[in-house]
């Protein structure tokens, strides 16, 4: 079976660590994505598994086969690389065919391996193109073409969409979802762009400064972060997050967030914590513009109104610190202006350590 | 409308006076050319007697027919051509891997090696070591001697070594991907993608080969394996020294200006024709739509 485990993997240059110690399971046919801010080495990990970084400790298993002294070519996997590097010199046939003639498969069997690989991308006219003759949309099929084409245990790919444009990007976001529920290939997937870890993966890993920071299925990550980093990062716009203080009894602990009291949600590690300095989180959509029973009120001053066609963004401030509401607009934005108070659900509140940002979960959220 | 001006005056003289630099450059290098085919087809006396300026002087092809019907001149025309392609050729096998070998970040003490390389830019062990050398090496008077011993160059690999490097990694990195050993990777990729610097350091190697004089001089005594440099050297001092000839001067129909101007022609015609099919690989964009920059 074409899994991927990663046990403690550790990279490192010289005297800097950049992976420390990495444990990760992938599935069989999963679809894994990366995620996480420049630096935080989730290419170096992706690296790492194609053979391209040597691994400076730990042991990396692909398909039951122990690997890390096991050449790229001879582990069986393919990558599709940010800047897609085709070969210039080659037309798309030749780019797509170039795995095929290095291990010396026979020609008849190329061709038609060639016409399979570009019927399922589209690219049956263009066979005969070299690269500088394709749109970008075409070089990024082209290359996974040439990943597809060898049937490899597993696919990386190396933040594949970064340089095309958005249309483009969502497009082929799409594609790439479709050839993974047609292939069944196990499938890593590196990005720092948290809409394409959440629209593309069976599980996201969000990585930051060579850890992981939490595993887990997109949704998971959106409702349950464990700390102010994958709040922050995980979600579009991302969580609001305030420093506040809790107070009230243990029955009702409430939070002052600028001059409003805020109903914070009951949670067993907030009990006798009154004058505990904390992170109160709300995403965006879950600020309401329209009251609701039993939500907390907050009256705010409009910043500016950003309008996305059937959402809208109302920048504002709670005491000094930023805070955004997503809301829906309903084909009209006049209304927005005339917000001035935000309804918060208890419920809906994530609270967070203020000094290891790690979150207090509800109970049943184990 | 009126057309806009984009350039102000200073702009225009600049270029004015760039014109007019490179205009003269351009006939400073181009006269020479001329002057000796002009020599080449003008009468022994006209050149002699130095009339021939810019064009032929009482035109005449005796000069051509003098060298032409020498078998020594096929002979050492053909050693020329045997000197240029057999050592374009192996400087090229050395030069291509060697550079690439020292382009590669993995190649342990790389530092090292590429001083050395670069060492005998600067500094060489001289004439009279490396003539020993060759003796010692038993590559005097050979054909194989003259090709290898003047294969490697260390200008030439460093000018591909720095092209090489200029090659994103990634192109390296997908075809180990793809399943390439380090051979593939350069003869598949890389040389195919640094074709501009190949066909530059192919015509150094060609020119260098082709006028290729001192050490042929120096390491050949058999008059059947001379270059035509040489050659043109030997008839020089053959129609100078020949008193019975000099006696003619003024009624024969070439002279040693001629006669050396028309083999010189002779020389120059193969470079000439092959220029521009090397020319062609001088352009930019070889890369060109195969990453994202």
């Amino acid at each position: 079976m074409s899994g991927v485990v990663l046990d403690k993997i550790v990279k490192r240059y010289g005297a800097a660590q950049v992976v420390h110690g990495i444990d990760l399971q992938i599935e069989p046919q999963e679809f894994v994505v990366l995620v996480g801010p420049s630096g935080c080495g989730k290419s170096t990990t992706l690296r790492m598994i194609a053979g391209l970084e040597e691994i400076s400790d730990g042991n990396l298993t692909i398909a039951d086969r122990h690997v890390n002294n096991v050449a790229p070519k001879d582990r069986d996997v393919a990558m599709v690389f940010q800047n897609y590097a085709l070969y210039p010199h080659l037309n798309v046939a030749e780019n797509i065919a170039f795995g095929l003639r290095i291990r010396k498969v026979k020609k008849p069997e190329i061709a038609k391996s060639v016409s399979e690989v570009a019927e399922i991308l589209g690219l049956t006219d263009y066979l005969d193109r070299r690269p500088a003759d394709l749109s970008g949309g075409q070089r990024q099929r082209v290359a996974m073409g040439r990943a597809i084409v060898r049937h490899p245990e597993v696919f990386l790919f190396d933040e594949p969409l970064s340089n095309l444009d958005a249309k483009l990007r969502t497009q082929m976001r799409a594609e790439i979802k479709r050839l993974h529920k047609r292939l069944g290939v196990t499938s890593i997937y590196v990005t720092h762009d948290q809409v394409e870890a959440m629209t593309l993966a069976d599980r996201i890993v969000v990585m930051r400064d060579g850890r992981i920071e939490q595993i887990g299925r997109p949704m998971d990550l959106f409702n349950n972060p464990v700390n102010t980093f994958v709040a922050g990062f995980i979600g579009s716009p991302p969580m609001n997050q305030l420093t506040a203080v809790v107070e009230g009894g243990d029955d009702a602990p409430f939070a002052t967030l600028g001059e409003t009291k805020v109903k914070l949600p009951k949670l067993p590690q907030l009990q006798g914590q009154a004058g505990r300095k904390v992170v109160v989180g709300i995403r965006p959509e879950h600020a309401l513009i329209t009251p609701v029973d039993g939500a907390s009120a907050i009256p705010l001053d409009l910043d500016l109104v950003e309008t996305l066609g059937s959402e809208a963004l109302l920048h504002t401030h709670v005491g000094d610190t930023p805070f955004v509401i997503k809301t829906e607009t309903h084909g009209d934005i006049d209304h927005l202006y005339d917000v001035d108070k935000v309804y918060i659900n208890a419920e809906k509140i994530k609270v967070f350590d203020a000094e290891t940002g790690d979150v207090f979960a509800h109970p049943t959220q184990g | 409308m009126a057309k806009m001006n984009l350039y102000s005056r200073g702009d225009k003289l600049f270029v004015i006076a760039n014109m007019v630099l490179i205009g003269i450059f351009a006939l400073s290098t181009l006269y020479p050319f001329i002057y000796i085919a002009a020599v080449s087809f003008s009468s022994g006396f006209a050149a002699t007697a130095g009339k021939v300026i810019l064009t032929p002087v009482d035109l005449t092809l005796a000069a051509y027919e003098r060298v032409l019907s020498e078998p020594e001149f096929w002979r050492s025309y053909l050693n020329t051509f045997i000197y240029t392609i057999g050592g374009t050729l192996m400087s090229l096998i050395i030069i291509i891997p060697g550079a690439y070998a020292l382009s590669r970040p993995q190649l342990i003490g790389r530092r090292f090696w590429n001083l050395v390389v670069a060492f005998t830019m600067w500094f060489n062990a001289g004439m009279i070591p490396f003539f020993l050398n060759m003796r010692d090496l038993g590559l005097m008077d050979s054909y194989f001697g003259l090709i290898i011993g003047f294969a490697c160059n260390a200008f030439n690999i460093i000018l591909l070594r720095n092209f090489f490097e200029s090659i994103p990694a990634s192109f390296e990195e997908a075809a180990r991907m793809d399943g390439a050993n380090e051979f593939q990777v350069l003869w598949k990729v890389f040389v195919p993608l640094s074709k501009p610097a190949i066909a530059t350091v192919t015509l150094f190697c060609i020119v260098a080969r082709w006028n290729g004089f001192f050490w042929a001089m120096v390491l050949l005594q058999d008059e059947s394996k001379i270059p035509l440099q040489v050659y043109l050297r030997q008839i020089i001092a053959t129609l100078s020294d020949d008193e019975e000839f000099a006696s003619t001067l003024l009624t024969a129909p070439y002279s040693v200006e001629t006669v050396t101007a028309a083999i010189i022609v002779c020389s120059i015609i193969p470079v000439l024709i092959i220029y521009p099919f090397v020319q062609k690989y001088f352009n930019k964009g070889i890369l060109l739509g195969g990453v994202k920059e």
